[in-house]
């Protein structure tokens, strides 16, 4: 039958029984009735990158309940997945793995853009540097849903377009692996707005007429007024100030120049933000986490600032006995940035420091594992700098 | 794009994958292979990779692969403006999308001194604590559902679906909310607001018990879970965890007790904290804080103000010179924000310290001598959202 | 009744369907009636055995509906009832892949195995008391021997697939369904024991009385015992939740067949269902009398039940035991591989041996048939 993904035996089959009287008709039938199996039983492969799938779990869920389309026997393997739901944004390091989802699915199989991030990259279309502008600049999608995330109902709505799509599928319309965009990364917003204002132009042009028409029709006709809502007037309220917790800022102060003598302050409020020399870095580190009277146990974070001519390493720390805080931050030079890693001192400061070295490209020295942890191994540049640019990959905002 | 395989790794020729030169403790033995989990796996959540080290079903070592998601949202909200910059809070922890918000719009506040009328910060704690619960529920029947037992996904969408009902009459969403700004929300809550909290907490008390007596108490799942990927204070500290699997751990730290935001300290709740800090330790604690969430809610409803739900607003805010720094308490763990501003109306740097990174960096500590199956007890009672651990 | 089964050549056993067709066939046909009445039996088995499956999914499918508070599917005929038919259609259109680097032969021949092996043992499932296709003297034995070929199946379909996951879901299975093997012959075994006679025809006449006749409320307790066993152990050898390790989606993707599409992962799926059935038909042959009418002991009630055919009777039991199976699957967690291991041979084993010996005590006592 041709029905998509037939094999040439079939079709010559069909070929055969056609030429007899009511081979036609049988034929057709039979067509009718795979494309009606296969509209309506669609298997999903569990693929989801981010918000959107919650949104499909939620399609799922008893109230929506994507089971009455026969859609709920979602497999994990795209062996036997007819449909990929393709629920977030998709990456660049993604990328090549949909791919090979899509072309690990037995045809013929379906694919459904849920939400603006896989119709176009959404939120993430302007200066993001990983995000690949649609799902559809990788596999040939079907249906799109848009949304961010779109509801359920939406999605279920597209799961019907995808059957009445199918339904139609036949000898004269077989299925084939649909076109795909071939740069992941172009611009195709400002086309599309410039497309966008032709068409209007033409629907107003096309509309003239009808209007005439319609003022001629009602002479008496008055549009509605539009109505200017009461803006509610709110105060500026001072807000109430808290006791800062734990141990004081004066006291952490002197506890800590007592002991490293050179360290000077940058004044907060409640937040003791200190500056710590290069040479002192690791030693006060080591120092604040072993003092029991300071209790600063947990390492919030640690991250960098690109200040143009060099950069600021940020360590910020947390004692979860009392409360307090404190932040640290270390100078380190534009020019062949380096230096010590804390990973040995705070065990969670390894994934930190690889992720400053991802998306700043400052080294740790002893660092046990250095690689890069979000982007790929040959991603040119670290994004996160301010003279970070990838004509490639990112698209400027207009504004 | 470079689309050719990048991590192809054979064992057989010696090959191996990338990061387990440390992690390989044992002796290298001919019954040692690698497995690829992932990124499209169904028990990691989304997309993230994990390569296992196993001799048999036993595992030897895990090492996660991050970045499938990774979206460059701190690079984005460099170029937006403060108030642009709230929806994409949103997209970080989608599951406690308020709560984001709240810690952004906090770290403004802080900056710009503005402060919150009454019923403002009544909502606020209110809608925050539906949003833990609304978490936690899909937390629960998703780990449910990755120990085998497929009906907890369902039973917990049931009850969310009530409280996404209240947020969908709130601000129109029914997962990115982007409802908080700085001095309050965007709205006042509708007149269905209260009855309906109501509402939630009558059907939770039940609910509650109808889980633990789906599958606390069952058998199977308590042999599943006890002494699963036990995390020793000391280990969950240097670690940087927080969150439930912090407390679990026997730390009891908990931003809403510790360092109070918002009105926090005017309500009576419990933190409650584990004593081994076993995958068991981790799911009680999160559903005796579903309890406690709860509880917050039922005083809450109580004394709820009326008056202005809001302060003054304006449309394009300009935070002075310097750095400000906010934490709360997410559903997940300690979230901070810190937003380095310039003067300007964008922000020059923001850093958002998401709970789920340091969570998910304990994985391999927690792995290594169980068995293929504990892995997803333990991603599940970890609790990480990928987004969250990628941005 | 034990000396007609010694011989052979009873007529039982050369003409199966002893029915109206039956007798209707060997009136006109005397000279080849057996092999007529054969074709007929194979046949409708074959019908049977093609029909269940899309009636079992259809049914799974709805009662993990009702379990979970929504409706399942809805749209393809009444209450969705060509669901599965539709499934099956599709899985029979769709493109057949086969992975780089695997076994052609052995990938295409494992489907072949399990569906195979429930198609054989369907074939002495006594459906009603001359509705069995045959009924040899050790029709136990034969259960148990034609069942282990499935679990070739699924090492093959494991192996030749060329991937980790599919080979740790055949080894997780393999080692599965070997162990809980023995402590579902030893059930059996009991039945056997204290029946003497290996057919299922004879079991289930061996119950005939009322329902406390029955294997199941026999023995004080034992019998409730033992078909609790082989409750637990046939889930387990069946695959299904909670002991569904050798699949389990959230740890191995999909198992065994992880790398099968279109008819071949097909075979798979409907093999389990209809083994599913098979398994839950022996479980009503054994413990709940299978064709034989529930006899209460109501002398207004009990002549009704005995109108109705034992078919339909049959088919009853064997639909509680499929519910049985499917509560099961939607209420618990699943094991972990080793703790389903200590399960078997350190809790049922000893437990069914236990069994067993005071199955005996009681025989000896003679205080029970």
């Amino acid at each position: 039958m041709g029905v998509g993904g037939a094999s040439n035996l079939t079709e010559q089959v069909a070929a055969i029984i056609d030429r007899y009287p009511g081979g036609v008709k049988m034929v057709d039938s039979i067509e009718f009735l795979v494309a009606w199996a296969r509209a309506n039983s669609m298997w999903p492969l569990i693929y989801g990158t981010a918000c959107c799938a919650m949104e499909m779990m939620a399609a799922g869920s008893s109230r929506h309940d994507w089971a009455r389309f026969g859609v709920e026997v979602a497999r994990a393997t795209p062996r036997q997945a007819d449909l990929i739901v393709l629920a977030g944004t998709i990456v660049e390091k993604m990328g090549k793995n949909l791919i090979t989802l899509y072309e690990q699915m037995p045809a013929p199989k379906y694919v459904i853009a849920m939400g603006s991030c896989a119709i176009s990259g959404g939120p993430f279309y302007y200066d993001a540097y990983s995000v690949i502008k649609g799902g559809d600049r990788l596999i040939p999608v079907d249906v799109y849903v848009p949304g961010c995330p779109p509801r359920p109902e939406a999605l279920l709505y597209g799961i019907m377009e995808l059957q009445e799509k199918i339904k139609k599928e036949g000898r004269r319309n077989p299925w084939k692996i649909g076109d795909i965009l071939t740069t992941p990364f172009i611009d195709t917003h400002t086309k599309a707005k410039k497309d966008w204002v032709i068409l209007e132009q033409k629907k107003d042009q096309e509309q003239q007429a009808a209007r005439k028409q319609f003022k001629l029709d009602n002479p008496d006709f008055k549009p509605a007024k539009a109505v200017r809502l009461k803006k509610e007037k709110f105060e500026a309220i001072k807000p109430e100030t808290r006791e800062p917790q734990g141990i004081s800022n004066l006291v952490l102060l002197q506890k800590i120049q007592l002991q490293f003598p050179k360290i000077s302050v940058s004044p907060q409020e409640d937040i003791l933000d200190l500056t710590v020399p290069r040479n002192n870095y690791t030693d006060l580190i080591q120092f604040l986490k072993q003092n029991d009277e300071l209790g600063l146990d947990l390492l919030l974070q640690l991250s960098a600032i690109d200040w143009k001519d060099h950069f600021d390493i940020l360590v910020h720390l947390l004692s979860t006995r009392d409360g307090h805080k404190l932040f640290l931050r270390c100078r380190v030079d534009k020019e062949d940035p380096e230096i010590d890693t804390i990973s040995n001192i705070f065990r969670g400061a390894e994934w930190h420091e690889r992720e400053v070295y991802d998306l700043f490209g400052i080294r740790f020295r002893n660092h046990p594992d250095m690689r890069r942890i979000f982007l790929n191994k040959d991603f040119p540049g670290h994004p996160l700098r301010k003279d970070f640019e990838d004509p490639e990959r990112v698209i400027k905002r207009p504004y | 794009m470079n689309l050719e395989p990048v991590n192809n790794f054979n064992p057989d020729e010696g090959g191996i994958p990338e990061g387990f030169s440390r992690t390989s403790s044992a002796t290298k033995s001919s019954e040692e292979y690698f497995l690829n989990m992932g990124p499209q796996h169904p028990s990691t959540h989304g997309v993230l990779r994990l390569v296992l080290r196993l001799d048999g079903e036993s595992v030897l070592g895990v090492v996660p692969h991050l970045g499938y998601v990774h979206r460059g949202l701190e690079k984005v909200a460099e170029n937006q403006t403060y108030l642009q910059n709230i929806h994409l809070t949103d997209r970080l922890d989608y599951l406690s999308s308020h709560i984001n918000n709240l810690g952004y719009c906090m770290a403004m506040e802080q900056a710009l001194d503005i402060g919150i009328p009454e019923r403002g910060e009544y909502i606020r704690v209110m809608i925050c604590e539906l949003q833990r619960i609304q978490s936690h529920l899909l937390w629960w029947g998703v780990s449910g559902m990755d120990l085998g037992a497929i009906t907890t996904f369902l039973y917990g969408f049931k009850e969310r679906e009530l409280i996404t009902d209240i947020f969908e009459e709130l601000c129109g969403a029914r997962l990115t909310m982007n409802f908080f700004r700085p001095g309050g929300s965007f709205a006042d809550v509708t007149d269905g607001f209260i009855p309906r909290i109501k509402q939630v907490i009558e059907i939770m008390h039940k609910a509650l018990d109808e889980y633990n007596t789906l599958l606390t108490g069952n058998i199977i799942f308590q042999e599943r879970t006890k002494n699963i990927g036990i995390l020793s204070k000391e280990t969950a500290l240097s670690y940087g965890c927080s969150g439930a699997v912090l407390r679990a751990s026997g730390v009891s730290y908990d931003v809403r007790k510790n360092d109070p935001y918002s009105i926090y300290d005017r309500f009576e709740f419990d933190v409650p904290i584990g004593s081994i800090g076993d995958c068991f330790d981790r799911y009680c604690l999160k559903i005796e804080e579903m309890a406690q969430s709860v509880r917050i809610l039922e005083q809450a409803v109580q004394t709820f103000p009326e008056g202005p739900y809001r302060s003054q607003q304006k449309a394009v805010y300009k935070l002075p010179k310097g750095s400000y720094y906010s934490q709360v308490e997410t559903a997940r763990g300690l979230l901070g924000t810190y937003i380095v501003a310039e003067g300007g109306p964008k922000p020059y740097r923001v850093k958002f310290r998401s709970p789920s990174f340091s969570n998910l960096n304990i994985l391999n500590e927690l792995a290594v001598g169980h068995k293929l199956a504990d892995i997803v007890t333990i991603l599940a009672t970890l609790d990480f959202v990928v987004p969250d651990l990628d941005r | 009744m034990t000396e007609n089964n010694m011989n052979p050549l009873s007529t039982e056993m050369l003409y199966p369907v002893q029915n109206g067709i039956g007798n209707m066939v060997r009136t006109l046909f005397p000279e080849s009636a057996f092999i007529i009445n054969s074709l007929i039996s194979i046949c409708s088995l074959f019908l049977l055995v093609s029909l269940l499956p899309v009636f079992l999914i259809w049914l799974e499918r709805k009662v993990a509906a009702r379990f979970q508070a929504r409706l399942g599917p809805m749209r393809v005929g009444y209450h969705g009832l060509l669901q599965s038919s539709a499934d099956g259609l599709k899985l029979i259109f769709k493109e057949i892949l086969k992975p780089e680097g695997a076994d052609t032969f052995v990938f295409f021949l494992a489907p072949i195995l399990p569906a195979s092996a429930t198609f054989l043992v369907m074939a002495i499932l006594p459906f009603d008391h001359h509705l069995q296709v045959a009924d040899p003297a050790g029709g136990v034995i034969y259960v148990i021997g034609i069942s282990g070929l499935s679990i070739l199946g699924i090492l093959l379909a494991g192996w030749a697939s060329n991937n980790k996951y599919s080979l740790l879901g055949a080894m997780r299975s393999g080692a599965q369904m070997i162990s809980f093997e023995i402590s579902l012959t030893l059930v059996m075994l009991l039945i056997v024991m204290l029946t003497g006679t290996a057919s299922l025809r004879e079991i289930v006449l061996s119950q005939q009385g009322t329902v406390a006749d029955w294997w199941i409320f026999k023995l004080p307790g034992l019998g409730l015992i033992a078909f609790l066993m082989y409750m637990v152990s046939s889930t387990a050898e069946l695959n299904r939740a909670p002991f569904d390790i050798s699949e389990a989606e959230s740890e191995l993707t999909g198992g065994f067949a992880t790398e099968y599409s279109g008819i071949s992962f097909a075979m798979f799926f409907f093999a389990e269902f209809v083994n599913m059935f098979v398994s839950a038909g022996i479980a009503a042959t054994f413990f709940l009398g299978g064709f034989l009418a529930p006899q209460i002991g109501v002398a207004f009630i009990d002549p009704l039940f005995a109108v109705i055919p034992g078919f339909v009777w049959f088919f009853l039991k064997t639909f509680f035991v499929i519910f049985l199976y499917m509560w099961f699957r939607w209420t618990f967690p699943r094991l972990r591989v080793d703790q389903l291991m200590y399960l078997e041979w350190k809790m049922l084993l000893p437990a069914n041996l236990l069994l067993l010996m005071s199955g005996g005590f009681f025989m000896a006592m003679g205080g029970i048939l």
